[in-house]
């Protein structure tokens, strides 16, 4: 009878039946794991093309009057660049990708809550992709990833496109966010409570509301932009009785939290890595668990901040201002208890730690340029300038894809049974690292001097930074195309990681690598945090994890 | 496995070392910050402008400090207690959870320094929102892709530079005729969107003559990158009378009402006079009272525009008419009275114009 199969905790512990055939393995997959690696590798092809792009766009500006494309075709080019790199790739591999991939094996579940909705969730995305590249095809959208309207309501019959594939992307995004919700609230394991979870779990703990309830703001924005173009009801037009401003409210509600989404899981990655490697645990768990819900939770009260040129009422701009300075302080004991983890540790300098530690270097520069933005008078300054384009790449490429790349390195053995190479891996590490700041320092400069954003040809003063940060974004590309020659060659020539290759001591180090479907052959019970290197594991039932032992069926599973 | 949980945590004195050498630099770098000659690479073209960068300076100083001190150590850290050959495979480090009062500083710390930079931030924001409201009022148009604007006592529009005379007061007018544009002059620290149907202002004072760029800093089209070609020019009181008395005779024959878009007058067949009243309560009551014509909010008092004998020539010094009124609020406004905004920028259609003079006409 099912009801005996029902434990104490309540939920039905039993293994469905191995699913069989490639097509239900690897394609149509309902396993988290397979679904996460699904997710990752698509973001990857992505970034390819998105990041294809961004050469395109600093080749342009290799010289004054740009000249290497039209600026019409410039204007598409660095639109679909940056949706692209924001909704198909950084925010698919936070979420969706590492996401899925590590935190059902860390809160030691068979798989999320809703393994079909997970699936429609990732098949959604490759689909939503290909209708924003497709849209080169009728005349890509032109006027940025925020596509303020009038402008964006006179665009070529791309932008409509954009719209629907964002929207799309925006669904597949808040059923990952339901999903993740549900699995963290009612799946953990005996015994892990919230103050027992991995820090990468609270941080995607923390960005699945804002999935949830940040998404749909966009997806009605987007929706009113798609209905004004396509059958002329004037939500924005201003001659028409619509208001321009409102775009920049309900756009800005949505991509400020998506801010936090594509750090939050960034910041969890490294809150992994860094201990780890350090052999320390972790400085301050509980400030950095509850500063990631304090960041969450702020970011949906600072959306205004975007909007200080736009001509909002004086006195409606100054809470908006302080409470983006307060967002400065959990930022700040993250960063600073992320520094003092490495005091005294036993350090080792794998390539993941590396893309850690730069993490923290480069993500607190941006932090502080933000804190910069912040202040009114200084943001009517740069607000719309190179300066704003210096800061978002700080801190989505030096914090964000940094967290990626450290995840990669971390958890590429988990998922293949195989090291990335380690010598490709610091090679890659540092050639990105000096492409990165040579690329995005100069801008901040630029922007201060009177350089403005989405141009395709620019005063000829500025030649010289601009070169400068054109060939380092080369180095950039170039270090790029090392990782994936590594993970290629990797993925069939590299050593066998074993399960446990960093001596890690969360979850889904104590299962093979990589894990059988079903995770673990006796759901574990836990003990304590799991960041103490001097203790024993804190977990019970583990025994037979890394034995030949047959999974246990349970009696009248369906 | 190496069990040094026991071990006392203190601080060596490599970490002492290291905090002398971040606070040197951490000193040198606010002292940078204070010296460093910012008008050298960009004038200081407005009394504000110099606020704005000694804010810059004073997040600039602290931020470098902050961030010496965190990569500092950071570098420090990864340097000083990287495991060696030497160690035993399973050496760990000093197994410290976390530290109250290390915990409980680095929060208050930093939230005592946000009130400091929210009450710098606010003061010098007061200081560009507090410039004076009643000097020069010019108005700013953002087109597809270059700026017009508009004087008082200049008829129509200036259509290349944008002059201002030094040491008087401005209040500058923002609208577009047809999307968003940004108003940025980079010697000026201080933008502003063009948005079309709303006007929203900046005021300032020049203080240093020169030609300053005027660059539009929101994609606006497929020219955006071209609209950077105008410049204000910063001038004495005696070159600015030249140029505008240059203008006042170039556009001597110019009308105030420019031509409608589209070509063609209004007609006022049919004008709904419920249907006025009700939009002169939603667009017009903002700037314009329904009293005579002194009692001024932004605009005049509207009460007998078209009746009162005592009411000012509105055009061209002719009596205001029905067409004229019409023209007025399909095109906009410069002059002696101040500035308004076009029908596009007031989000009015042809009927609703034809409705409101409708209205304005049973006003006596």
């Amino acid at each position: 009878m099912a009801v005996a199969a029902v434990p104490a905790g309540g939920i039905a512990d039993h293994i469905h039946p191995e699913p069989q055939g490639f097509v239900r393995r690897y394609v149509f997959s309902l396993d988290h794991k397979i679904i996460g690696i699904q997710y990752i590798i698509t973001a990857f092809v992505f970034m390819v093309l998105a990041g294809l792009l961004a050469e395109v766009i600093r080749t342009q500006l290799l010289n004054a009057n740009g000249g290497f494309v039209a600026p019409e075709t410039y204007n598409e080019v660095y639109s679909v660049h940056g949706s692209a790199m924001i909704w198909l790739v950084i925010i698919p591999l936070l979420t969706g990708g590492f996401g899925n991939l590590v935190f059902p094996l860390q809160i030691g579940a068979r798989d999320v809550a809703f393994p079909w909705l997970n699936m429609l969730s990732f098949w959604i995305f490759p689909v939503a992709g290909l209708m924003l590249f497709s849209s080169f095809l009728m005349g890509a959208p032109t006027a940025g990833w925020m596509e303020y309207p009038p402008v964006s309501l006179q665009g070529a019959a791309g932008t409509s496109m954009w719209a629907a594939a964002i929207f799309l992307v925006g669904v597949s995004s808040t059923m990952t966010g339901i999903n993740f919700v549900v699995t963290i609230l009612k799946m953990r394991a005996p015994g892990m409570t919230f103050t027992r979870m991995p820090l990468f779990v609270w941080g995607q703990f923390a960005t699945a509301p804002l999935l949830m309830i940040a998404t749909t703001a966009l997806a009605a924005a987007l929706a009113a932009l798609f209905i004004e173009r396509q059958f002329g009801v004037p939500f924005f037009d201003p001659t028409k009785g619509g208001s321009p401003v409102m775009w920049q409210h309900m756009f800005w509600f949505y991509s400020h939290p998506a801010v936090y989404i594509m750090i939050l899981p960034a910041f969890g990655i490294i809150s992994e890595v860094l201990p780890t490697f350090s052999r320390k645990p972790i400085f301050g768990y509980k400030l950095i668990a509850f500063s990631s819900m304090a960041i969450a939770l702020a970011g949906f009260m600072v959306w205004a901040h975007h909007m200080f040129t736009s001509g909002l009422a004086p006195f409606l701009q100054l809470p908006f201002m302080i409470i983006t300075f307060l967002i400065g302080v959990p930022t700040g004991i993250k960063i600073f208890s992320w520094t003092a983890t490495l005091w005294r540790g036993k350090i080792h300098y794998t390539t993941a730690m590396l893309f850690a530690i730069g993490f923290v270097g480069l993500f607190t520069l941006g932090g502080i340029t933000g804190i910069f933005l912040a202040a009114i008078p200084f943001d009517l300054h740069v607000h719309g300038t190179y300066f704003i384009v210096g800061h978002i790449h700080y801190v989505l490429v030096g914090g964000s894809l940094m967290g990626v790349f450290a995840g990669m390195y971390y958890w590429f053995p988990k998922m293949s049974g195989r090291l990335l190479n380690e010598t490709l891996g610091k090679l890659h590490f540092w050639l990105f690292f000096i492409g990165f700041n040579g690329t995005f320092i100069p801008m901040h400069w630029l922007g201060m001097l009177g350089m403005p954003r989405e141009v395709a040809t620019y005063d000829p003063q500025f030649t010289f930074w601009n070169r400068f940060e054109s060939v380092s974004s080369y180095l950039m590309t170039f270090a790029i195309l090392i990782f994936f020659v590594n993970v290629l060659w990797s993925i069939r020539n590299g050593k066998r990681s074993g399960p446990n290759p960093w001596g890690a001591r969360t979850l889904e180090w104590q299962i093979p690598s990589p894990p059988h479907y079903y995770n673990f052959k006796h759901i574990p019970t836990v003990y304590g945090l799991p960041y103490d290197f001097s203790q024993p594991l804190p977990y019970k039932g583990l025994e037979e994890e890394l034995t030949d032992s047959p999974p246990p069926v349970a009696a009248g599973a369906h | 496995m190496v069990e040094n949980r026991a071990e006392p945590v203190r601080l060596d004195g490599g970490f002492w070392g290291a905090t002398a050498v971040l606070t040197l630099l951490a000193v040198a770098a606010i002292v940078f910050w204070y010296v460093f000659p910012i008008d050298r690479y960009l004038p200081e073209a407005i009394v504000t402008a110099r606020q704005v960068d000694t804010l810059f300076r004073f997040m600039a100083a602290t931020g470098s400090a902050l961030y010496i001190f965190v990569a500092g150590y950071l570098l420090y850290f990864s340097i000083a207690y990287r495991a060696k050959a030497s160690d035993p495979p399973d050496a760990v480090g000093v197994q410290v959870h976390d530290n109250r009062k290390l915990e409980f500083w680095w929060t208050v710390i930093p939230t005592l320094f946000v009130i400091i930079l929210s009450v710098v931030s606010v003061r010098i924001w007061y200081e560009i929102m507090l410039e004076p409201e009643n000097g020069l009022v010019v108005e700013a148009i953002g087109h597809q892709f270059d700026f017009t604007f508009r004087y008082p006592q200049i008829n129509g529009e200036v259509t290349d530079e944008m002059h201002l005379p030094l040491g008087v007061p401005v209040t500058l007018n923002l609208t577009a005729a047809d999307v968003i544009h940004g108003f940025w002059v980079p010697a000026m620290r201080l933008k502003n969107d063009t948005v079309p149907g709303l006007v929203t202002s900046i005021r300032f004072t020049p203080r240093l003559a020169g030609r300053y760029p005027i660059i539009c800093t929101q994609f606006c089209g497929v020219l955006h990158s071209q609209m950077d070609k105008q410049v204000l020019v910063i001038e004495d009181k005696a070159s600015y009378d030249r140029w505008f008395k240059g203008w006042q005779q170039k556009n001597a024959h110019a009308s105030n009402t420019l031509p409608a878009e589209g070509g063609g007058a209004i007609s006022l067949q049919g004008g709904d006079v419920a249907a006025g009243k009700q939009l002169f309560a939603q667009k017009c009551t903002a700037c314009h009272k329904l009293a005579p014509f002194d009692q001024k909010l932004v605009g005049p008092g509207l009460l007998g525009v078209l009746h009162d004998p005592s009411h000012p020539n509105l055009v061209d010094g002719k009596p205001a008419t029905p067409a004229d009124v019409a023209s007025i609020l399909q095109s906009g406004y410069t002059g002696s009275m101040g500035a308004m905004p076009n029908a596009s920028a007031n989000g009015l259609s042809e009927k609703d114009i034809a409705d409101l003079v409708a209205f304005l006409n049973t006003l006596k």
